[in-house]
């Protein structure tokens, strides 16, 4: 795996932070001894009223923001495509930094449809990708919404004539430093966590690269262009083993699904779902009624992710 | 008062400031403030009845800087232009093997927010370098020991280590290197041996102070010769202590603006003027950069990070000395850039250094020759930072310098005398002169003998300026502001010139060369030059992106009617132009070209309806920075300025195309190209489940964003004259992306398939403009263009130089590979304690490139 390093010095972080965590909460701790000079504190972010899945109201700035590191995105529930990868991507970073989560660090996903994404529906949602603690779903009135993401960067400034058409990029930010840095759903979650775990934290970390050497390094997989495609695409739902994450684990799915139906869900599943194919439908109860996102993928890339799905749980046949 | 339901980032934005405001409010009696408000409105500093998204944004998010603060008023062209501070380089030799009797440590702030005091950190500074430079980052160990102050082997950890625990006692107990360079094998310095430093020169980064005097004594032209003497249009002697120098000026944009805030502006020593690096060929450098900023990252001023990253900008430089994003240090931490000043072909051209072309002063009217191919000699150049995520807004906070190379061909000395000029003046020695003979006198000369002195042996500056242009925004209090959260781009109202505003400079009736440099973040400039009647003056270009053009390109031109051509952030034009030219009046310097925002500019302005006034710049029906922006005041020479002027520099009107060569361009050859590794850029909207324009595709791949341990491509030298390609890059964004290429220079083959325009016909190339929002002249979708990568090896860049489309991850990682060389670096993590490496992606063209463009692909005739 990629960023092996950072992920093992992540978790050996964890006993450490409960250390601090406790001593915050025993008031022992000195803060951070961080002198407020930044212009972008609750002067400038609106104190809005958010409710969130269970019901409970907060205000943006003073309840959700202040003080804390965060990870802040805009969804609506019913989207199809963007959404679901984001949250899942996002999901990942979640697993990374999880014992940290809801202590130090706090993800926030806001709805930009509140007609719609009521505290029920925030609620379902959020049970369907299985989130945890620390990672709220928040809904308020439209209008505040809109001033929020105008104030974050996060509202499309060329026009918004359906949802679909948001800014799919999150925010990522530490109120107390006033650092504040976007990021896209495509990052790689290692590299969100490092940010949110180490940059904005402000936390040790060891050094791990002292008197390297370059005999040392380790040679790389030659990966193909259906690898990339599974590692930046694909790679935030399903694995190549057994193991369901989001979505099922693809070992084997070559030989279980036939190949023209494979390809076309690969590539149109919302028309598929829409048509009420019955193994989408099935697939789409199972797996919590997440939705299969339209990747907007051409047909030798079809080709080419079933391919390497086939020679992954096949050795003996060769992608080509 | 306070709307919640419009966006107004104008009434909240303030807010941290009301403290301040308020408290010079009380300086005044009730009755003023209500005309201080007054005066405000009248200025144009009161737009808030406007709604922040109209058709003009700018400055971006932000509301109008205004120009009268405390009642007195920045009025244009009333300040005096500043002119660039040289660092002063040294000679390395003097310090190899000494270590100062009592070293002095880095001063340490006061404070976690504050940053060393000025006179200490000046007296640091001006110490020999302690710890002596080595090959690797310096992580040694051993115990310092003061009875035995000439170990070289002290334990030296960052001297600021006991104050950031104190400051971050979360850290806990840590151990921070004092060199922040990543340590080991990945980051040593390459061909350290090959290239021994031989001159040095120390800077720290930090807050804006008031100029203490540091350099005033490492003046190559010591405020005693030609225009910097007294007398001279130079001449300084700030703070009036009858000793000539910088030492009392302080960081105002203009005289009636306040001194910017130390947390607000950031520069190289925390002084202006902005400084400038004088280099030479064969004169390699170590550059020590110390990080002087606040250990709270949090007192930044509202922008900027404390960790930084310095970027040569265009240097044929060693990876780990180029300034990778990811490749940052911490405050109390010095890097140590190792700049070999060699001429690309080092390896495989001219090896026994025997081309007279090929060379750079030696102190004494001749040329110390150096291996390489002349015609890669370069000129122009500035060095920024490139902090991962947040170049944009620490390069607007003052992280800039410019760096003149000087070489046999550009050597900065133009004849005093016609005997010099024909190759037969004296030398300070006693020798002939011959490095001061002219090419224009004797072809067999390589000195093109460019406007800019002859009092100097080399780097005379008198009539040869650096210009850094670039937009500002301030608050009320007048000190500097950025608008972090919008990544389309980022726009100041005002217009600066070497960090004044508007200002007026004095010229004299003869030839300057003027290097200009557009330093803005997101402002893509057209720039006019026109006299008071409005006449266009006639110039000429010499230089694109820092280099020497094959020939000299008249300016104005029919390709080019009004105005130079779009200059993108990055971008440096080098002109020509002749003040003894008929002139009625002051000589302007305009902006013709409009943005409404940060995305890309929206259309050149005809230059008569902005000297008319029927284009009103006006935040309302116009964007404030199109327009006059830097007035020349004509004056004859002698000690009244009303005789005529001696002026034997070269006249670019023998070097336009099918004259005289400025230089030959490098060629390559038919079979090169032919056999080139293709790799196609396309800069563009993602297209998979969403539509924004921050993305790069790489060869037809996914659109990416930045990803430090991914490398999308990786040239691989077989030999050493280096590995050919064809880059192609490509927007379809609508969106204007100057595109960057670190390390190697390209030449663009076309521009959307077509032959491009003389002024880069006949040019190298490290910008590279693609996209834009239509029909604006001198732009295009796709750039096709030739590169040639060889001698150093490891990780660069290619990113977006609309730097906040750059820190919103338009960027990629490509290394330079070594013949035998089959993986690329491992990435570099820091952390206060130092590095990680992390195991390095690839994606899976970064070898074989794009093979389907080079099938498409038609060589232009060589």
């Amino acid at each position: 795996m990629k960023k092996h390093n950072v992920v093992r010095y992540l978790q050996g972080k964890i006993y450490g932070c409960l250390l601090i965590c406790v001593m915050f909460a025993l008031g022992a701790c000195p803060t951070w001894a961080a002198p407020k000079d930044s212009p972008w504190g609750g002067d400038y972010f609106p104190n809005i009223e958010l409710t969130d899945q269970d019901g409970k109201k907060h205000k943006f700035y003073d309840g959700l923001i202040k003080d804390k590191v965060v990870a802040i995105n805009f969804i609506y529930t019913h989207c199809g495509d963007s959404c679901p990868v984001e949250t899942a991507n996002l999901k990942r970073v979640y697993a990374l930094l999880e014992d940290r989560m809801g202590k130090d660090i706090f993800f926030y996903s806001i709805s930009i449809d509140p007609k719609h994404d009521t505290p029920r529906v925030l609620k379902e949602y959020s049970e369907r990708f299985k989130v945890g603690h620390g990672w709220t779903f928040l809904t308020g009135k439209k209008a505040d919404t809109i001033l929020l993401r105008k104030k974050l960067g996060l509202y499309n400034s060329e026009g918004e004539k359906k949802l679909s058409d948001h800014n799919t990029n999150f925010i990522i930010g530490n109120d107390n430093s006033g650092r504040w840095v976007k990021k896209t759903p495509y990052d790689e979650p290692m590299t969100l966590a490092w940010a949110l775990g180490y940059s904005l934290s402000k936390n040790k970390i060891m050094p791990g690269g002292k008197h390297a050497k370059y005999t040392d390094a380790k040679p790389l997989p030659n990966i193909n262009k259906a690898e990339e495609m599974f590692r930046y695409r694909c790679s935030s739902c399903h694995s190549l083993g057994r193991g369901s994450g989001l979505g099922p684990g693809l070992y084997g799915v070559t030989l279980q699904r036939d190949r023209t139906w494979l390809k076309r869900w690969i590539k149109e599943p919302d028309k598929m779902l829409a048509e009420k194919d019955p193994i989408a439908i099935d697939l789409y109860n199972r797996y919590n009624k997440v939705l299969m996102p339209n990747l907007r993928l051409n047909d030798s890339d079809v080709e080419a992710l079933i391919d390497y799905l086939d020679s992954t749980a096949n050795p003996n046949r060769h992608a080509h | 008062m306070k709307k919640t339901n419009n966006f107004s980032a104008k009434e909240n934005a303030e807010k941290p400031f009301k403290d301040k405001a308020c408290k010079a409010g009380t300086l005044f009696s009730k009755p003023l403030s209500a005309l201080t408000v007054a005066i405000a409105a009248l200025t144009g500093s009161v737009l808030t009845t406007n709604p922040v998204y109209a058709a003009f944004n700018i400055p971006t998010d932000l509301p109008a800087s205004p120009l009268t603060i405390n009642g007195k008023t920045a009025a244009p062209f009333s300040a005096k232009m500043v002119m660039f501070e040289e660092f002063g380089v040294k000679n390395y030799q003097d310090l190899t093997g000494e270590v100062p009797a009592m070293p002095q440590l880095p001063p340490v702030a006061g404070g976690c927010d504050s940053m060393p005091n000025g006179a200490d950190l000046d007296s640091f500074l001006s110490q020999t370098l302690f710890p002596l430079p080595t090959k690797q980052a310096n992580e040694n160990t051993n115990a310092y020991d003061p009875a035995h102050p000439e170990d070289d082997d002290h334990y030296l950890e960052n001297a600021w280590e006991q104050k950031v625990e104190d400051c971050y006692p979360s850290l806990g107990d840590i151990h921070s290197n004092t060199e922040g360079r990543p340590t080991g094998e990945f980051f040593e310095h390459q061909r350290y041996e090959d290239f021994p430093s031989k001159g040095y020169f120390q800077t720290a980064m930090t807050g804006a102070r008031t100029n203490g005097g540091l350099r005033d004594l490492n003046q190559r032209h010591q405020y005693s010769k030609g225009e910097f003497a007294p007398g001279g249009l130079y001449y300084i002697d700030a703070n009036g202590d009858g000793i000539p120098g910088t030492k009392g000026v302080d960081i105002k944009m203009h005289p009636n603006l306040p001194a910017q805030d130390p947390h607000k502006v950031w520069t190289f020593d925390g002084t202006l003027p902005p400084k400038l690096l004088m280099a030479r060929y064969g004169e390699t450098l170590l550059f020590r950069h110390y990080n002087a900023l606040p250990i709270d990252e949090a007192a930044n001023g509202g922008f900027g990070l404390h960790t930084i990253s310095t970027h040569e900008h265009n240097g044929h430089n060693p990876a780990e000395s180029d300034g990778f994003a990811g490749a940052f240090f911490y405050p109390g931490q010095y890097y140590d850039y190792h700049w070999p000043m060699v001429l690309a072909g080092h390896d495989s051209v001219n090896i026994g250094a025997t081309d007279p072309w090929a060379g750079a002063p030696n102190d004494d009217g001749g040329n110390t020759l150096v291996r390489g191919d002349w015609r890669e000699t370069m000129s122009t150049h500035w060095f920024h930072d490139h902090m991962v995520d947040f170049t944009a807004q620490n390069v607007y906070k003052g992280n800039a310098a410019m760096m003149n190379y000087y070489s046999a061909i550009d050597r900065g000395r133009e004849p005093a005398t016609v005997t010099e000029a024909q190759g037969n003046g004296t030398s300070p020695s006693g020798h002939r002169a011959d490095g001061w003979g002219c090419n224009y006198a004797n072809p067999a000369s390589p000195n093109l003998c460019l406007p800019s002195g002859s009092n100097l042996d080399w780097g005379n500056r008198d009539y040869d300026v650096n210009l850094l242009v670039a937009d500002k925004a301030w608050d009320k209090a007048g000190q500097l502001k950025f608008n972090i959260f919008n990544t389309d781009g980022f726009l100041g109202d005002h217009m600066t010139v070497n960090w004044i505003y508007k200002p007026y400079m004095e010229v004299r009736k003869r030839k300057y060369r003027f290097r200009i440099l557009n330093g803005s973040v997101s402002r893509i400039m057209k720039i006019a030059i026109v006299d008071s009647a409005g006449n266009k003056l006639k110039y000429h270009m010499i230089g694109n992106d820092g280099n020497l053009m094959e020939y000299a390109i008249p300016f104005p031109n029919t390709e080019s009617p009004e105005a130079l051509p779009q200059q993108s952030i990055a971008e440096r034009y080098d002109i020509i132009v002749d003040f003894s030219q008929p002139i009625i009046g002051n000589v302007y310097f305009v902006n013709i070209q409009e943005h409404t925002n940060g995305r890309g500019p929206s259309k050149v302005i005809p230059l008569a309806s902005i000297l008319s006034g029927a284009y009103k710049a006006d935040y309302k029906n116009g964007d404030p920075a199109v327009g006059k922006f830097l007035e020349l005041r004509l004056k004859g020479c002698g000690a009244n300025g009303t005789s005529a002027c001696t002026d034997l520099s070269m006249n670019p009107a023998d070097y336009e195309p099918g004259k005289k060569n400025l230089v030959v361009r490098p060629k390559f050859t038919t079979e090169e190209l032919k056999t080139a590794k293709h790799r196609s850029f396309e800069f563009v909207r993602v297209v998979t489940t969403d539509n924004k324009p921050w993305a790069i595709k790489t060869d037809g791949g996914l659109g990416l964003n930045a990803d430090m341990s991914s490398v999308s491509a990786a040239p691989q030298s077989t030999g050493p004259e280096g590995s050919v390609e064809i880059w192609h890059i490509k927007s379809n964004a609508g969106w204007l992306h100057p595109v960057h290429v670190h390390f190697e220079e390209g030449q663009i083959l076309y521009r959307d398939g077509k032959t491009p325009p003389s002024w880069e016909k006949y040019a190298r190339k490290d910008m590279y403009r693609v996209g834009g929002p239509g029909p604006l002249p001198d732009l295009s979708q796709r750039v096709d263009m030739a590169i040639r990568v060889r001698e150093f090896a490891g990780t660069y860049v290619e990113h977006c130089h609309n730097t906040q489309h750059e820190d919103h991850a338009m960027l990629l990682r490509w290394d330079s590979m070594h013949p035998g060389q089959t993986i690329p670096l491992p990435s570099p993590e820091l952390g206060w304690e130092g590095v990680t490496y992390n195991q390095t992606s690839t994606l899976p063209s970064y070898l074989t490139g794009d093979t389907k463009a080079a099938k498409d692909f038609i060589i232009p005739p060589q």
